[in-house]
């Protein structure tokens, strides 16, 4: 099963042979993987959402209708998965923390940037602290490399709501980074 | 807001914006023990999921044109008439003989003509049922295609079916997972000792299991 086809393992499970989706599973956790945790900031969170995300990938087989396509199917689960997560994050995040001005916080602090993993994390916590919209639309834009209609195509969005929302992403990062790259 | 765009205003040389997604494109990869995870809960619902196909046949995938005289026409309605019936005796034995709570199943068949079409109704007896689905080598095992619907006394369901003569294999899904068999069917196993059941849809519209 090694060199099979997308297609092949999933007319594999289709038929009954269920191990065939260890393959599928194999060849796409770590793209999907990337995605998963810039856009839900935490690793645990990440596996959950991915998780999730296979499950129904394989609940929902027969409706993927396209099977030489089953990766760009996938990601659009992934995607998807990703939202509620992040959307449930949000709800935690809204409960515990008090109504003060997140960017703010987030930002204020740090201007001195020590080493090369300070400016990671100056990043990953920019990048989290995007609007859940935007952030996606990044990601998918420069991270994942992705053409508009590509993403149009994922996410269900119009390519000009996507253009605006990666503009305002760019923005948004230009001034949360102004410390951490002068400009 | 409009949310129109004009992609010449986003700068895709922006040196930012690329050293800021560069530092974000490194890999990620999942934790080793992520696929045995999904697999363990992937194998736990795939049988119901996705049962060994046994058979290759595709009859009820198979476009058919069914011409109807007027006295054919008659005939059928008289054939689901007589389905109903046989199919509410069995399980009004049934109930008597379990009481509620009780599961089991029956079927029975009636044939309009043996060369047109035959329609088999399946009854499935489960008062804690929410869902029940009936799968077989007639819907090539594929779930979500033939639903049970409640039917009369409490915890009964039932759906027609046109099968074609000969022998048929099946089974019933509950709420979405438990494989049942017909418990009053001939049984068959396959490979895997997973048990499905067996009817005969006669050529003269007899049914036998």
């Amino acid at each position: 099963m090694k060199g099979s086809s997308d297609a092949e393992l999933i007319s594999a499970v289709l038929a009954g042979d269920i191990e065939a989706f260890s393959g599928l599973i194999r060849r796409y956790q770590d793209t999907c993987a990337r995605f998963a945790v810039r856009m839900l900031g935490s690793r645990v969170d990440a596996d959950d959402a991915l998780q999730s995300a296979f499950m129904r990938a394989f609940r929902g087989l027969r409706t993927c209708r396209d099977p030489e396509r089953f990766g760009g199917w996938l990601y659009q689960i992934v995607v998807n998965e990703c939202r509620t997560y992040a959307s449930r994050q949000r709800r935690r995040e809204l409960r515990f923390t008090p109504a003060t001005n997140a960017i703010e916080r987030a930002v204020a602090p740090s201007t001195e940037v020590e080493n090369e993993s300070d400016v990671s994390w100056h990043i990953e916590h920019a990048l989290g602290m995007l609007p859940a919209d935007q952030r996606e639309a990044f990601l998918l834009k420069y991270v994942e490399e992705l053409t508009y209609d590509e993403m149009a195509g994922i996410t269900g969005v119009s390519v000009s709501a996507l253009k605006m929302r990666v503009k305002r992403a760019c923005d948004g990062l230009r001034d949360l980074l102004e410390g951490v790259y002068h400009g | 807001m409009a949310e129109n765009y004009d992609e010449s205003a986003v700068d895709k040389n922006d040196a930012f914006v690329e050293r800021v997604a560069a530092r974000l494109r490194t890999p990620e990869h999942v934790h080793p023990s992520f696929e045995k995870r999904v697999m363990e809960k992937v194998l736990a619902e795939g049988t119901a999921l996705y049962p060994k196909r046994r058979f290759s046949g595709s009859w009820w995938r198979t476009e058919r044109v069914f011409r109807l005289t007027p006295l054919t026409g008659l005939a059928l309605a008289a054939g689901i008439t007589a389905v109903i019936a046989v199919s509410s005796v069995a399980v009004g034995a049934r109930m008597s003989g379990r009481g509620q709570g009780a599961q089991g199943t029956s079927h029975a068949a009636a044939s309009v003509r043996a060369d047109t079409v035959q329609l088999v109704r399946f009854v499935f007896v489960d008062p804690k049922a929410e869902r029940v689905e009936l799968v077989g080598d007639f819907n090539e095992w594929a779930r979500g295609t033939t639903q049970l619907k409640r039917s009369g006394a409490p915890g009964v369901w039932a759906v027609s079916v046109p099968l074609s003569p000969g022998r048929h294999e099946y089974a019933f899904i509950i709420n979405g997972s438990r494989w049942v068999a017909d418990p009053l069917a001939v049984k068959s196993s396959d490979d895997f000792g997973t048990e499905s059941s067996v009817i005969r849809v006669g050529p003269a519209g007899n049914s036998a299991t």
